[in-house]
C-alpha cells in the first residue's frame, strides 16, 4: 500500500484511502464511471441514492450469482420439505388419517411448497448481505461529510487507493474533466475502525444473556428431578366437586358418595338365564333353542338372515362358504400372508356343533373371530343362529328334501338338458 | 401542498406519479422530515394513547384467557371456531395488500406502487401479527404451541402433515418471515439515508446500526436489485399460497358452505380486496397528515380504488356462483345451506351485510367522483372491510348447521370475544403509529427512479 | 426509438400479409373438411351411434374456442389496463378473438343433431333417462334443450358483439388516428371483461361440465378460463414466431414484447396449475363420492398416464423451461414452449371430454387426430381471412410509440 502512497498520506500518520468524487446527476455519474473505468481503474466503485440505470454496463459488473443460489435453495427446500413428510408421517410415526396413504402426495404439496419459498427468501436475504459485504459497520468514506448526501440526492465515484493503477493527481484530473463538481482526497485515521468498548461490552452480556434459556432446556433435558414439573394453569387440578371418598357437609351421614336406592341391580346381574344369554345349561352347550325364541317364525329367520348379511357375511360369505368378500380380498393381496381365512359354516367340525355352541362362538368369539356381544343384542345372536342353521340345511340338501312339484320341474329340466 | 390532479386519461401519454416541484432533495426532505420531527404534533400522541389503551385492554384480555382457558370465548359444540378464526382470517387477509402491492405491482411494473408499498408492507406485517395472535392464544396452552413445529421429542410424536391447520402453520409463518425480509430489504437504503442524515449519535447509531453499513454503491445495488426482483416473484406466488392455505382450512372438510372448489382463488380475491381496503383507510388520513399529496397523489388512490372494485366484482362471482352451484348439485345439504340458512337463518343479517358491503358498495366506484374524493372513499373502503369480517363471520356459522339437526346449535360471542377483536385493532395501530413516528414511510430510493428524470441514462 | 416507428409505418409489406393468403385459406378450407368427413367416416365405422366422433369434434370446438375466447380476454385486459407494451402485438390477439365468430359456425354441428333430438353428448337430453333420475329432474330448470340453445345463443351473440366491437374500433384507428377510439374500447372493455367472466363460466358448465351431468365443481369456470388463456397466449407467440419467420413485423415486435408474453405465458401457466391444483386437492381430500366420480374415470386406464402428462407437461416441466429470463427472450426456445403448452392445453380439454366416452387402449385415436387437424385447418384459413391484407400491427395507435421503445427493465 505504502507503495502507491501520495506524498499527502506520508505527511500524516493517516492512511490514504482514496479519491471520491461528486457528480451533480445521474447521467454524469454513468459517464463518469464508464471514463474511470477505460482508465483502466478496476477497484472503484459509484454511488447513488437509487439504482442507476445503464451503470451496471458502464462500470462493467458482472451479472450477480444471486439467482443460482435462489435455486439451489429452492430445490433444497424442496428435498427437505418432502422427506421431512415422509419420514415423519410414513415412517417414524405412521398414523391412519381418514384413510389418507401415509406418504400422500397432494396433501404435501402446500408445506413443500412453503418450504420452497422459505429457503428461497432467506438465501435471496442473506445472499444479497453476504455478496455485499453487509452488514460493514465502518466505512472510510463515511468520513466524509460531503459522501452522507450519497443516500440522499448526490451521485459518488469512490476510486480505492490500493487499485494497481492509482494515481491520485492523474485520477483527479480524469474525474474533473468527467463533470465532477468536487473531488476529494480520502483519509482514515488510524484508530478510527476502532468499535467504542461499551458496544463489545454490549454485545457480550446480550450474548450471555441469549445463552441462559437454551442452557437451562439443554441442563433440564439431561437431568431428572423428583418435583413434578412447572404447572402454570391448575384448572383441571382444582375443579369444584367432591372428591369421592371425601366428607361433605351437604349429606347427613356425611359422606359424599350416595349409596345405591334400595333393591338395585348391578348392571350384567339379571342375565341369569344361561341358555338364553350363554348356550349353556350347566358346563354343556345348549342343543336346543332357548324358549323366548320359539317357536320360529319366518320373520325370525328373516331378521336372523340380514343380521347375518350384516356382520357375518363379509367374512362367511353369503351363503356361509367362508368365501366374504374381506377374506377374498385378503388371500389376493401378496402382501397378507397371515391371513387365516374365515371356516366354512359347511364344514363336518361346524355342522356337528351344538347350537349353544354356535351362539357362544359369536357372543365371545373364537380363534381370531372377535366376540360380538357387543354389537348383536342376544335375539338377534339366536336369529342369526337360526338362520345358519338354515344355511347349512340348504347347503348340504339331497333331492328329497324338496317338496314333490318341485322336484318334478328340476327332473324335467335335468331330462331336457 | 395542494395535490394536482394526475388523474386523467390521455392515450399516448402517461400521468406523471409525483407531482410538483419535486426533486431527489425535496423527497429526501420531505419524507425524512416526519421520522426526524422532535416532538410529533399532538394528534400523533393522542392517537397513539388510545392504541395504547385499546392494546393494554387486549393484554389483559389475553391474561384472563390464558388463566381462566378458552371457555370465556363463545366457541361451543357445534361452533368449535368462532371469534378466533373469523378475526384470524380477516386479519390475515387485510395482510395480503403489502406484499402485493410490493410484489406483483412491482412484476408487472406498475411503477405507482413506490410511493404506498412501504406503508402498505408496513401494513401486512402488523396484521399477520394480529392474526397469527388469535390460533395462538386459541390453544390454550400458548406456551406449548412449539409443540406445533416439526421437532424431535420426547413424545416420540411428530405433527400430522396432512392436516391443513399444519400447512397453515408453515404457510403463514413463512409469510410473516419472508413479508418482512421483504420490508427490511426494501428500507435499507432508507435507513442509510436517515442514518447519514440524523444530527444525533444516537439516532445514527440506531439507524446505523439497522442499515447494515449501506453506502448505495453500485455493485451492492447491483445484487440488490436482483435480490428484490427474486424476492418479489417468490413473494407473489406465496400471496397467492398463503390464503389459499386459509382456505383450505375450510374446503377440505365436507362441512356444507365450506368445501366448495372455489374456496382457493376466492379466498385470494377476498383478502386482497380487504387489504386495498385497508390500505385505503390508512393512506388517505396518513398523506393529508404528513403532508405526502405530491407523493401519494390522487391517481394512487384512483388505483387502489380500482383494484377494489375488481376484486369486489370477483368477490361477487364467487358468491354467485356458489349460489348457482347449490341450486345445480342439487344436493340436499348444500341446497339448504347457500339458499336458506346462509341468507334467511339465524345469520341471516349478516349475510346481508356482506353482500350489501362487498358486493354492492363497492360498485360506486364505477364513478371517477367516488375514485377520486377522499371521504367517500374512506367510507367505503371502512364498509369493506365490515363487509369482509362479515363474510368469515358468515362462513364459520356454516358450522352450527351441518348434517344432523340434531348437532345443530348457535354461536353468541360472550363480551371477551368483542374485546379482544377491537383490542387487535389496538395492536394494530400502536405499530402502525410507531412505524410513522420512527421509520421512512415511503420508499424514498424507489419514488426516486420514476421521477421523471430518474430512469435517463 | 422514433425512427423505428417511422420506419415500419414506411414499409407495408413487411407488416401485412401477401394477397396469396385467399388463395391458400380456400386450400385450407377445403383440406379442412375432408379431414373432418373423414372423421366422421371413422367415427361411423365405430358403431357407437358418432359418440366418439361428436365428443372429439366437441374437445377441438372447445379447444380453439378457447384460443379465441383467450384472445378477447387479452384484448379486452389491454384496453382495461391501458398497457402501452402490449400495442404492437395486439392485432394478431384480435384476429384470434374475431375468430370467435368462425366457431359459432362450427358450433352448428354439434347444435343441429340436439334440435333434432340426438342425446348422444348431453344425457340428460333423454328424457328418459331424465325421468329415471331424480337429481337430472331436479337440474332439469337449467339443464333442459330450449334453455341450453337459448344460453349458447346468447353467448355467442354477446362474444360476436365483443369481438366485432373490437375489431371494427382498431380498424378504424388504422384509417383515423382517431385517438379517442382508444378511449371508447377501454370504456367497453370494462363490461365486457365483466360479460366476459359470466359466459366463459356458464359456456363451460353447458358445454363440458354437463357432460357429467351429476357432477359439479364451482372452479370448473375458471379451470376453462385459466387453460384458455395460456392456449391464446401460446397462440400469440406462436403466430408472432411465424410471421416474423416470414419477414414480417421484423421491427415493431421485438424481443421485449417475446419476454413480456413469454412472462405471462409462465404466470398463467403456473395459474393453470393453481387452479388445477385447488380442484383436485380439495375433492381428493374430502372424497366425497358425489365429487370423485369425475377424477376416478381419469385414473384409470390409459387415462392414467395422461392425467400424469398433465401434471409433468402442462406444469411442472414448463415450470422449469420458462422460469429463465433467456428462455423468454430467444424467440425459437419460446416458440417451443409455446407449442408444448398448445398441445397440452389441447390434451387438457380432450381430458376433460373424452373420459365420458368408453375407450379402451390409447386415449387418443385417428378420429381426435382427424377432427383436430380438420378443425384447426379451418380455424387457420379464419385466422388469415381476418387478417387479410390488412395491417398486422395497430399502426396509428396511440400507444404505438410505447410499446415500440419498450423495454424490460
Amino acid at each position: 500500500m505504502t507503495a502507491h502512497a501520495t506524498p499527502a498520506a506520508e505527511e500524516s500518520s493517516e492512511r490514504l484511502c482514496g479519491l471520491l468524487a461528486e457528480f451533480a446527476d445521474a447521467p454524469a455519474l454513468v459517464e463518469a464511471a464508464r471514463t474511470v473505468r477505460e482508465a483502466g481503474i478496476r477497484r472503484f466503485d459509484s454511488h447513488s441514492p437509487f439504482p442507476v440505470h445503464g451503470i451496471d454496463g458502464a462500470m462493467g459488473i458482472r451479472p450477480t450469482v444471486l439467482p443460482w443460489l435462489v435455486m439451489g435453495a429452492g430445490v433444497a427446500g424442496a428435498i427437505v420439505a418432502l422427506v421431512m413428510q415422509w419420514w415423519t408421517n410414513a415412517v417414524d410415526y405412521p398414523l391412519n388419517i381418514s384413510g389418507k396413504p401415509l406418504f400422500s402426495l397432494p396433501a404435501n404439496i402446500p408445506v413443500t411448497f412453503e418450504l420452497i419459498i422459505l429457503f428461497s427468501a432467506l438465501t435471496a436475504f442473506f445472499g444479497v448481505l453476504a455478496l455485499n459485504g453487509l452488514p460493514r459497520f465502518h466505512d472510510p468514506l463515511s468520513q466524509s461529510e460531503r459522501f452522507r448526501r450519497a443516500t440522499a440526492d448526490r451521485f459518488f465515484i469512490s476510486i480505492d487507493a490500493r487499485d494497481a493503477a492509482f494515481d491520485a493527481t492523474r485520477l483527479r484530473g480524469l474525474l474533473e474533466g468527467a463533470g465532477a463538481t468536487a473531488v476529494e482526497t480520502v483519509y482514515e485515521a488510524p484508530t478510527a475502525a476502532q468499535i467504542p468498548p461499551v458496544i463489545y461490552l454490549a454485545g457480550i452480556v446480550v450474548v450471555s444473556l441469549a445463552l441462559i434459556p437454551p442452557l437451562w432446556i439443554a441442563k433440564d433435558r439431561r437431568s431428572t428431578s423428583d418435583t413434578p414439573r412447572m404447572h402454570p394453569v391448575r384448572d383441571m387440578d382444582d375443579q369444584p366437586r367432591f372428591q369421592p371418598q371425601a366428607d361433605t357437609p351437604l349429606f347427613a351421614n356425611g359422606q359424599t358418595m350416595r349409596l345405591p336406592v334400595p333393591g338395585t341391580i348391578a348392571s350384567g346381574d339379571l342375565r341369569d338365564d344361561d341358555h338364553f344369554f350363554r348356550g349353556t345349561e350347566g358346563e354343556q352347550f345348549v342343543t336346543t333353542l332357548p324358549p323366548q325364541v320359539q317357536p320360529v317364525t319366518l320373520a325370525f329367520v328373516q331378521r336372523g338372515r340380514e343380521r347375518y348379511d350384516v356382520y357375518c357375511a363379509p367374512c362367511h360369505g353369503l351363503a356361509g362358504a367362508g368365501d366374504g368378500i374381506t377374506s377374498v380380498r385378503a388371500l389376493a393381496r401378496p402382501d397378507s400372508p397371515g391371513w387365516v381365512p374365515p371356516l366354512s359354516l359347511h364344514s363336518l367340525g361346524v355342522r356337528e356343533q351344538p347350537i349353544g355352541k354356535i351362539f357362544n362362538s359369536i357372543t365371545n368369539g373364537i380363534r381370531t373371530m372377535p366376540a360380538y356381544n357387543a354389537q348383536i343384542p342376544p335375539q338377534d345372536r339366536w336369529a342369526i343362529v337360526v338362520y345358519v342353521l338354515a344355511l347349512q340345511r340348504s347347503q348340504n340338501a339331497v333331492l328329497d328334501d324338496l317338496p314333490p312339484e318341485e322336484r318334478e320341474k328340476l327332473e324335467l329340466r335335468d331330462f331336457r338338458n | 401542498m395542494t395535490a394536482v390532479d394526475n388523474t386523467f386519461n390521455l392515450p399516448g401519454q402517461r400521468a406523471p406519479l409525483v407531482t410538483g416541484k419535486a426533486d431527489y432533495a425535496t423527497i429526501t426532505q420531505d419524507v425524512c422530515a416526519i421520522a426526524e420531527q422532535h416532538r410529533p404534533p399532538r394528534s400523533w400522541y393522542i392517537a397513539f394513547a388510545v392504541s395504547v389503551a385499546t392494546l393494554g385492554v387486549l393484554g389483559a384480555a389475553i391474561v384472563y384467557l390464558i388463566t381462566t382457558g378458552i371457555g370465556v370465548w363463545g366457541n361451543n359444540s357445534p361452533a368449535f371456531w368462532g371469534f378466533d378464526i373469523v378475526n384470524f382470517v380477516f386479519w390475515v387477509g387485510i395482510g395480503h395488500a403489502g406484499t402485493l402491492i410490493s410484489a406483483i405491482l412491482f412484476l408487472f411494473r406498475q411503477q405507482w406502487r413506490t410511493s404506498i408499498n412501504r406503508m402498505a408492507e408496513a401494513m401486512t406485517i402488523f396484521a399477520v401479527m394480529c392474526a397469527g395472535l388469535f390460533p395462538a392464544i386459541h390453544v390454550g396452552r400458548v406456551w406449548l404451541i412449539y409443540w406445533l413445529a416439526p421437532y424431535p421429542n420426547w413424545l416420540a410424536m411428530w405433527p400430522n402433515f396432512r392436516s391443513p391447520l399444519l400447512w397453515d402453520v408453515f404457510a403463514v409463518s413463512t409469510y410473516a418471515t419472508v413479508s418482512a425480509l421483504f420490508w427490511y430489504l426494501g428500507m435499507i437504503p432508507d435507513l442509510a439515508t436517515l442514518r447519514d442524515r440524523a444530527q444525533t449519535p444516537i439516532r445514527r447509531m440506531a439507524y446505523g446500526l439497522f442499515a447494515l453499513g449501506w453506502t448505495g454503491s453500485a455493485r451492492a445495488w447491483h445484487h440488490y436489485e436482483r435480490a428484490y426482483l427474486l424476492l418479489a416473484a417468490l413473494a407473489t406466488p406465496l400471496v397467492l399460497s398463503v390464503h389459499s392455505v386459509v382456505s383450505f382450512d375450510f374446503a377440505v372438510s365436507q362441512v356444507p358452505g365450506w368445501h366448495t372448489t372455489v374456496f382457493p382463488p376466492y379466498f385470494v380475491a377476498g383478502a386482497i380486496f380487504s387489504g386495498f381496503a385497508m390500505v385505503i383507510t390508512l393512506a388517505v388520513p396518513a398523506r393529508a397528515y404528513f403532508g405526502l399529496k405530491h407523493l401519494i397523489t390522487p391517481r394512487h388512490l384512483e388505483n387502489i380504488c380500482k383494484v377494489i372494485l375488481v376484486t369486489s366484482l370477483m368477490v361477487g362471482y364467487a358468491y354467485s356462483i356458489e349460489l348457482f352451484t347449490a341450486w345445480y348439485s342439487q344436493n340436499p345439504y348444500e341446497s339448504f345451506l347457500f339458499l336458506g340458512n346462509r341468507p334467511f337463518g339465524p345469520y341471516g343479517v349478516f349475510y346481508w351485510i356482506m353482500v350489501t358491503c362487498n358486493v354492492v358498495i363497492p360498485q360506486l366506484f364505477w364513478f371517477k367522483k367516488c375514485r377520486t374524493t377522499a371521504w367517500i372513499m374512506v367510507v367505503i373502503a371502512i364498509l369493506v372491510n365490515v363487509g369482509m369480517w362479515m363474510e368469515r363471520f358468515v362462513i364459520m356459522m356454516s358450522l352450527t348447521r351441518d348434517f344432523l339437526p340434531s348437532s345443530w346449535g348457535l354461536f353468541i360471542p360472550t363480551p371477551i370475544d368483542i374485546v379482544m377483536f377491537i383490542g387487535s385493532f389496538g395492536l394494530f395501530f400502536t405499530l402502525f403509529l410507531l412505524f410513522c413516528r420512527y421509520l421512512p414511510v415511503v420508499a424514498m430510493a424507489e419514488v426516486k427512479t420514476v421521477l421523471p428524470h430518474g430512469h435517463q441514462p | 426509438m422514433h425512427t423505428r416507428l417511422t420506419s415500419t409505418r414506411g414499409d407495408r409489406e413487411s407488416i401485412s400479409l401477401p394477397d396469396s393468403v385467399l388463395r391458400m385459406s380456400r386450400i385450407l378450407i377445403v383440406v379442412g373438411v375432408l379431414l373432418l368427413l373423414l372423421a366422421v367416416v371413422f367415427g361411423l365405422l365405430r358403431g357407437d351411434g358418432l359418440s366418439y366422433f361428436y365428443h372429439a369434434y366437441l374437445v377441438n370446438f372447445c379447444f380453439f374456442l378457447s384460443l379465441s375466447l383467450g384472445g378477447l380476454f387479452f384484448v379486452a385486459l389491454q384496453h382495461a389496463s391501458r398497457a402501452g407494451w402490449s400495442v404492437a402485438v395486439r392485432r394478431v390477439a384480435e384476429i384470434l378473438a374475431a375468430n370467435t365468430l368462425l366457431m359459432a359456425l362450427l358450433f352448428l354441428p354439434i347444435l343441429v343433431p340436439l334440435l333434432f333430438g340426438s342425446s348422444v353428448l348431453y344425457k340428460w337430453l333423454d328424457p328418459d333417462v331424465v325421468r329415471a333420475d331424480a337429481i337430472l329432474a331436479g337440474k332439469s330448470a337449467y339443464l333442459n334443450l330450449p334453455f341450453f340453445v337459448t344460453r349458447a345463443v346468447a353467448f355467442f351473440a354477446v362474444w360476436g358483439a365483443l369481438v366485432w366491437y373490437f375489431w371494427r374500433r382498431s380498424l378504424e384507428q388504422d384509417e383515423t388516428g382517431d385517438a379517442s377510439l382508444t378511449l371508447r374500447m377501454e370504456r367497453v372493455s370494462y363490461p365486457a371483461l365483466l360479460v366476459f367472466a359470466v359466459t366463459i363460466t356458464f359456456a363451460a358448465v353447458d358445454w363440458i361440465m354437463s357432460l357429467t351431468p351429476h357432477w359439479y365443481s364451482t372452479i370448473f369456470g375458471v379451470y376453462y378460463f385459466s387453460g384458455a388463456v395460456v392456449g391464446c397466449l401460446a397462440a400469440v407467440i406462436l403466430i408472432l414466431t411465424g410471421l416474423q419467420r416470414t419477414g414480417r413485423l421484423l421491427e415493431s415486435v421485438t424481443v421485449e414484447h417475446y419476454h413480456e408474453l413469454g412472462k405471462l405465458l409462465f404466470a398463467f401457466t403456473i395459474f393453470w396449475g393453481y387452479i388445477a391444483f385447488s380442484q383436485y386437492l380439495l375433492i381428493w381430500y374430502a372424497n366425497i363420492p358425489e365429487e370423485t366420480t369425475w377424477y376416478l374415470p381419469r385414473q384409470r386406464g390409459g387415462w392414467v398416464a395422461v392425467s400424469l402428462i398433465l401434471l409433468f407437461g402442462h406444469l411442472l416441466i414448463p415450470f422449469v423451461g420458462l422460469i429463465s429470463r433467456e428462455a423468454k427472450r430467444r424467440p425459437a426456445i419460446l416458440a417451443f414452449w409455446a407449442a408444448w403448452l398448445l398441445v397440452m392445453h389441447w390434451l387438457d380439454v380432450h381430458y376433460l371430454i373424452m373420459p365420458n366416452v368408453e375407450i379402451i387402449g390409447l386415449p387418443v385415436g385417428p378420429i381426435d387426430v382427424f377432427c383436430l387437424f380438420g378443425m384447426g385447418l379451418l380455424y387457420l384459413a379464419g385466422f388469415l381471412l381476418w387478417a387479410g391484407s390488412r395491417p398486422l400491427t395497430p399502426m396509428r395507435d396511440p400507444r404505438l410509440g410505447e410499446s415500440l421503445g419498450f423495454e424490460n427493465s
